[in-house]
């Protein structure tokens, strides 16, 4: 866990922050400009507040009171920048061994990071000779076997190509669950956050405007006017239960107590082995609503849920549905009259398989 | 023909001689360089014109003024010369020693420019980066910024090698013209010129001196274009 309580000026306005952020990934999003990397900054020791204290699993970072300010390379924290920031004369083997202590015992094996990271043919090359996601995840493994006690991630996606965004996502997913450490991600792009995680840290002019669970914190005005019409997703854990042959499909399960739900997605070109535990992501919009079940449609995942919340957005309403995990459902407002939607009602949610995006 | 080729005792111990005061020179204004030039680069401070102009001063005074100052520095009449000789009994001036010192003050504006200027087009967000991985000002310094300021680096040392092998001025003043002690190859070739019946020999001289001077030149830009090479 760490606790941030610092004020730290910039040109046209004053970061001030008072939160702790504990475990799990963290999406800090905000506009261009809105503090997010100074509070990044400010926590790894790159930028020194004026005033206020940080402190990570109880010792302290800084304390502008008492004049502590421990220097960066003290501070057990991973950075990894927006451009990588590779050193160029050195290979990636050299660049992964760069911060690898001596004296602390790492979490992940070299051979680990090389593996988990898909990194062994590139072991020899220089940072030039590598494309922009390679370099990407050498940067991560180089952070990684530094041994840091948290993860920050600078707009991890930026330097990366469109379409390599979802090659990088499941590497980091895979990094939290294999080192189980706090991971901070940047980023001004929430569909990519969302992919990450539900945990969120909105901030605006320096300012948070809110933190905690995404679908709680939608109905805030200032966040979903920060958020403006960016595309939302749905992204949830879940389990490979079964791949079916003849139907080519692969089943995952989603257990919450003793409910079990089951989704079904297009089999992918990756073969998952049974019990993996995957992310799969369903944008807002192409969920639809149904007051029943629906034999005859194309339509294979239709499962029954609660509607826990609506919230305007603009032209359209969203709908917060436990079907045992949350899920934001993008509708419009002639839909949820005629459907008679409100708080309460049961609903069915129905998304085709094959718009499912599995990664992990 | 060959006879004209052929060195005689105290033209090789010239040549000797100002190699050594090249090489000495070199070696140190290079850590004095790296520590100022790093300072200059990343360090803005009150007066910091004013630093440099001294600094870069020995390039523009006349080498002879720059060895006058020496001497009334460093000289056995001047306060430090005395203090020199009574305590430890060192005596600079006209000496191998005051030759080396001479090449250094001269040399040295060359090569912290060029240190500087290199050290400068490090990017300091990959010191920042050395940093967060867990390495200290002095790793990063020389697991970093030296490497990756090291073409500059060593061109700047060629440079000053290249400039104390042609030191004149300030040496005939501080260190004179001492054979076998101070008289270095451009003294060398200045004496001779003044004796009749020695033109050969400052032939000889005149062409080493090119030969040594373009070789270093040569070597320094062959290895910079590898360095380059290897890095891309």
């Amino acid at each position: 866990m760490i606790e941030v309580d610092i004020r730290l000026p910039r040109k046209n306005f004053e970061v001030a922050i008072n939160e702790s952020f504990s475990g799990g990934i963290t999406g800090i999003f905000g506009p261009s400009g809105s503090g997010k990397t100074s509070l990044m900054h400010a926590i790894a020791g790159l930028e020194k507040p004026l005033a206020g204290k940080i402190t990570m699993e109880g010792n302290v970072l800084f304390d502008a009171k008492k004049g502590i300010h421990v220097p960066v390379e003290k501070r057990d924290i991973g950075y990894v920048f927006q451009e990588g920031r590779l050193f160029p004369h050195m290979s990636v083997e050299k660049n992964l061994l760069y911060g690898i202590k001596k004296k602390k015992k790492s979490k992940v094996s070299f051979n680990e990071v090389v593996e988990l990271l898909n990194l062994k043919h590139l072991l020899k090359s220089k940072p030039a000779q590598i494309s922009g996601g390679e370099r990407q995840r050498t940067a991560l493994g180089r952070t990684l076997l530094s041994s840091p006690e948290i993860l920050l991630l600078d707009e991890p996606f930026s330097a990366v190509d469109m379409n390599l965004r979802n090659q990088i996502l499941p590497f980091i997913i895979r990094i939290q669950q294999k080192v189980d450490i706090p991971i901070m991600v940047v980023s001004h792009d929430l569909p990519d956050l969302l992919k990450l995680t539900n945990t969120f840290f909105f901030i605006k002019e320096g300012k948070c405007i809110a933190h905690g669970e995404y679908y709680d914190l939608l109905k805030k005005q200032e966040v979903s006017e920060l958020l403006g019409n960016s595309a939302l997703v749905n992204s949830i854990e879940m389990t490979v239960a079964k791949n079916t042959e003849e139907n080519r499909l692969t089943l995952l399960e989603y257990l919450n107590n003793n409910e079990k739900v089951v989704v079904k997605c297009e089999k992918s070109k990756e073969q998952y082995e049974i019990g993996r535990k995957i992310k799969i992501f369903i944008n807002a919009d192409d969920i639809a609503l149904s007051n029943k079940y629906m034999p005859e449609i194309t339509i294979q995942n239709q499962i029954e849920g609660t509607v826990k919340d609506l919230i305007e957005r603009g032209s359209t309403l969203l709908c917060i549905v436990d079907v045992g995990f949350k899920l934001v459902v993008e509708i419009t407002f002639e839909s949820q009259k005629r459907l008679n939607i409100s708080i309460g009602s049961k609903v069915w949610c129905m998304f085709k398989s094959v718009a499912i995006d599995l990664v992990g | 023909m060959i006879e004209l080729f052929k060195l005689s005792g105290s033209e090789i111990q010239a040549i000797q001689l100002s190699v050594e005061v090249a090489f000495y020179c070199t070696v140190i204004s290079i850590p004095l360089a790296l520590v100022i030039g790093y300072f200059m680069a990343r360090h803005d401070f009150f007066g910091k014109p004013v630093v440099e102009s001294i600094l870069h001063l020995p390039l523009v005074l006349p080498p002879v003024t720059t060895g006058y100052l020496l001497l009334l520095i460093l000289g056995s009449r001047s306060f430090i010369g005395k203090w020199l000789f009574e305590v430890f009994g060192i005596k600079l001036a006209f000496s191998f020693e005051a030759a080396v010192i001479a090449s250094v003050f001269v040399s040295f504006p060359l090569i912290v420019r060029s240190v500087r200027t290199a050290m400068e087009m490090v990017d300091t967000g990959l010191e920042e980066a050395s940093r967060i991985l867990g390495a200290g000002r002095i790793k990063t310094f020389f697991k970093i910024t030296v490497p990756l300021a090291l073409p500059g680096i060593l061109s700047g040392a060629i440079l000053a090698f290249a400039r104390s092998l042609g030191e004149f001025g300030a040496t005939i003043t501080f260190a004179g013209n001492i054979e076998g002690e101070t008289q270095t190859l451009p003294l060398a070739i200045f004496a001779y010129m003044q004796v009749p019946g020695k033109e050969g020999a400052t032939l000889r001289l005149v062409i080493i001196s090119i030969l040594i001077s373009f070789t270093a030149m040569v070597l320094s830009e062959w290895y910079i274009k590898k360095m380059k090479h290897d890095r891309s």
